[in-house]
């Protein structure tokens, strides 16, 4: 027990929950804009996993920035084909999104083992390309406090100070901006913005379009950093939590980023707590994120059903 | 000079084949309340739709200041300084006052969303057109007379000319409406236009200059407003003379339904309703009066059991209706006529015939071996469209896709095809035109004729002094008056006593209560 704690209060593993929470943010903040824009996409799972390996696959021949753009257009256009056969042709948005999900899963399989000439399950004889990570080695300097700060800072991705950022654009961009609001309107109540001139199905499908752009950069982030290289399957249920997340942080991107961060700590847990507790069954222990994301969402809806009835009492 | 706006022999038939407008002319002069009236279903919202864009008319041109226009979108017909406001509001609840108001025409900063310029806009605008609204709380904790000039404010801010008004006054009660017109004054006061649609005449009267009449899609005349009557303006609607009055009920039988002590609560178990009394003889219609919310409804759902009781008893013809569940009630003779046609009186998706019989599953006309009898519904249903003269393409329609007073028709029908015992009946009329108003209320009367005791709530008095043969007035949840109705009762009377202003004693109820 004293060994976990030592784990978790250690320089190494706050390191590694940023690392595990990066690509969750990302695909929170997708998550995040399509279901504020009125329409659930639930394609984050195989959007990420697509633009994994189309990144894995793009940086064997080119830069890794070139790499993940293209795991960003990856995205982008997946949830452009969701708005096309969702607003254009009326298809059920659930439907859609599983119908990417299950292209996903078997069309990366597929794509892979033409990539890598017969691999099914690995990438790890292409010669993939990693994320950069963000050296702050001068952070040193500073006196007393520099050298930890150098090791709580320093070695992130380059990716996940983004991430950081784009909670900030995100925010300002739905608070502060006149299409955030547009976007909002657009989610709540359609006939508004509709009867104000606004054009409500290109407003979602520039949402769906960005919910994958960022669903790609996170699928990005996990197979060229968390992990160097593709595996099948690899995004392990990461967008179905991102949807959980989008819930749970209030469809807000301060709480998106929060919620991101407590999945991203259990999922760090079910990386470090094998070595320690070498007589759980390893198994076991990567159900953790899961528990808890069903936990949390239980939690949730029970809190914001008190909340609605207090509101109500008051009220009367 | 030409004026500001003309519909031209517009022509507009639905894909369905209904013919919606048929050679419809309006003219609208610069600086005018312009109403427009007519019966639904007679093209008034098909016109509106047409002049703001949403609809493309068939045949026929518009005119804005003399020259040729044609809006193939809404937003061109805002361009244009044409605004309309809708029956149901298109304000996202969420947003504040001025976030709705700007919603799509943001004052900018940069890609900023200017939100302290828009504050002050908007207070400008509602100061000016004196339309008195605080830009900064959610639209949706307004009351809906707020909500309604958060609409206008909407128009105004996109500099609109002619402001269209799609019945504003069906959703609003007496006050808000005054409100209504004096903003409305206001705006014509200020050199904007205004087109009224509306089929309550009194106030179509009260607030225009001039009034357009249409009837079947096509307008019967246009007439100025100081040289027409109700009852004139009625005929031209309906096109023959209506008598709005009923026939009183001869005379009352036995007790029917009796209400002992009862008491009903909210959820929460804030006191809705105490002490209610109640006495209904069959053969009589007893009026329930009462501002909206004051118990008349609550107390009509728990005779019907859909409100649990919290004291007290209901009786009919001797039997505790208690303990029994809706379906054993309606099985003794209960029949009601809900106040939404919509959410409770119908299932808006299934089809007339099937609305028609759905009380009567458990009947073996219609169910036999827990088998639908198809062929025996369908037979009832054409007769029941026939007898109610429900306007309908056929029994296998889905009621969604009928008129409001259509629909009404299909729950009259439905309630009132085996003569009930007690008959509940809540705003029988809401948001009905006057010939089916009428034929409903004779459904009402015959009902009674035949022997019910019918309660009947109503926001709308003229209905309740209409039809009823006494009344009660509910103040809070308790009975503070009761009359014997006749000429000299007058709303005004009535009125004294649902704001609660006076009380009658315990002698003079009982005497109205024998």
């Amino acid at each position: 027990m004293i060994e976990l704690l030592m784990t978790v209060f250690s320089a190494t593993f706050f390191v590694t929950v940023i690392r595990t929470t990066t690509p969750l943010l990302f695909a929170t903040l997708g998550g995040l804009i399509s279901d504020l824009s009125g329409a659930l996409n639930v394609a984050l799972e195989g959007m990420m996993l697509i633009s994994a390996l189309t990144a894995v696959i793009v940086s064997v021949y080119a830069p890794w920035y070139v790499a993940v753009l293209s795991g960003i257009c990856a995205g982008a256009m997946l949830g452009a084909i969701m708005a096309f056969f969702h607003l254009r042709m009326k298809a059920d948005i659930i439907l859609v999104g599983f119908a990417v999900n299950i292209l996903a899963t078997g069309g990366t399989v597929f794509a892979l083992s033409q990539a890598t000439g017969g691999d099914k399950g690995t990438s790890i004889n292409l010669q993939s390309k990693a994320v950069p990570a963000v050296n702050l080695s001068f952070l040193d300097a500073i006196p007393l406090i520099g050298p930890t700060l150098r090791s709580l800072l320093s070695g992130h991705s380059i990716l996940s100070w983004l991430a950081l950022f784009m909670v900030f654009a995100v925010w300002y961009f739905l608070y502060r901006t006149p299409y955030g609001l547009w976007l909002r309107g657009v989610g709540e109540y359609p006939a508004a913005p509709e009867a104000a001139g606004i054009n409500v199905t290109k407003v979602r499908a520039w949402s769906l379009v960005a919910s994958g752009a960022f669903a790609g950069i996170g699928g990005a982030q996990l197979a060229m950093f968390n992990y160097i290289g593709f595996t099948r399957d690899m995004t392990a249920g990461r967008g179905f939590i991102a949807l959980g997340a989008v819930l749970l942080g209030a469809r807000h991107p301060v709480g998106a980023m929060l919620a991101a961060l407590l999945f991203g700590i259990f999922e760090a847990l079910a990386v470090v707590m094998p070595n320690l507790f070498n007589w759980i069954p390893g198994e076991m222990i990567q159900t953790i994120p899961f528990v808890v994301t069903v936990l949390a969402l239980i939690l949730f809806s029970y809190r914001a059903q008190r909340a609605r009835q207090m509101r109500t009492l008051t009220k009367i | 000079m030409a004026p500001l706006l003309e519909a031209i022999s517009i022509g507009k038939t639905y894909p369905g084949g209904t013919v919606a407008n048929d050679g419809v002319n309006l003219t609208i002069a610069a600086g005018e309340v312009h109403a427009v009236v007519g019966e639904n279903g007679a093209g008034k919202s098909t016109l509106m739709k047409i002049l703001f864009g949403i609809e493309q008319p068939d045949r026929g041109e518009l005119r804005l200041d003399g020259k040729p226009v044609s809006f193939p979108t809404p937003r061109d017909a805002i361009d244009n300084g044409i605004g309309m406001v809708f029956q149901h509001f298109s304000l996202v609840p969420s947003f504040s006052v001025y976030e709705n108001v700007v919603l799509g025409s943001e004052p900018r900063n940069g890609i900023k969303f200017d939100r302290q310029k828009a504050i002050e806009e908007v207070r400008a605008l509602s100061e000016k057109f004196r339309l008195a609204v605080d830009p900064l709380p959610p639209v949706g904790q307004l009351p809906v007379g707020q909500q309604q000039r958060v609409e206008i404010l909407k128009a105004l801010y996109r500099n609109a000319r002619i402001l269209i008004l799609d019945e504003p006054t069906a959703v609003l009660a007496p006050q808000e409406v005054e409100e209504l017109f004096v903003a409305v004054r206001a705006l014509v006061a200020q050199g904007r236009t205004v087109i009224f649609i509306a089929h309550k005449l009194p106030e179509v009267l009260a607030i225009s200059d001039r009034i357009t009449v249409m009837r079947a899609g096509k307008t019967v005349g246009s007439v100025n407003a100081k040289e027409v009557t109700e009852q004139s303006l009625a005929t031209m609607m309906v096109g023959r003379e209506i008598a709005l009055r009923v026939d009183r009920a001869k005379g009352r039988g036995d007790l029917a339904c009796e209400v002992k002590a009862l008491k009903l609560t909210a959820e929460s178990g804030a006191p809705i309703a105490e002490d209610l009394n109640l006495k209904v003889h069959q053969g009589e219609i007893l009026g329930l009066v009462g501002v909206e919310g004051n118990g008349q409804a609550e107390l009509l759902e728990a005779i019907a059991g859909l409100r649990a009781i919290a004291d007290g008893v209901v009786y009919l013809n001797g039997d505790k209706l208690n303990p029994l569940s809706t379906l054993e009630r309606r099985e003794r003779g209960l029949a009601s006529i809900p106040e939404d046609r919509i959410a409770r009186g119908l299932a808006t998706g299934a089809t007339i015939a099937e609305n028609l019989v759905a009380t009567r599953l458990a009947d073996k006309r219609y169910v036999r071996n827990g088998l639908l009898d198809l062929k025996a519904i369908k037979a009832q249903a054409l007769k029941l469209i026939e007898r109610y003269s429900i306007r309908a393409g056929g029994p296998g329609y889905p009621v969604g896709t009928l008129s409001g007073g259509n629909m009404q028709k299909v729950v009259v029908a439905r309630e009132l095809s085996e003569q009930p015992k007690l008959l509940l009946v809540n705003q029988p009329t809401r948001g009905v035109d006057l010939g089916a108003t009428q034929f409903i209320w004779k459904s009402l009367t015959e009902a009674r004729d035949g022997g019910a005791a019918v309660l009947l709530s109503s926001a709308d008095l003229s209905e309740l002094l209409a039809l009823s043969d006494r009344l009660v007035v509910f103040y809070r949840g308790k009975i503070v008056a009761a009359f014997v109705n006749s000429d000299d009762l007058t709303a005004e009377t009535l009125g004294t006593y649902m704001l609660g202003l006076s009380r009658q004693d315990p002698e003079t109820m009982r005497a109205a209560f024998q």
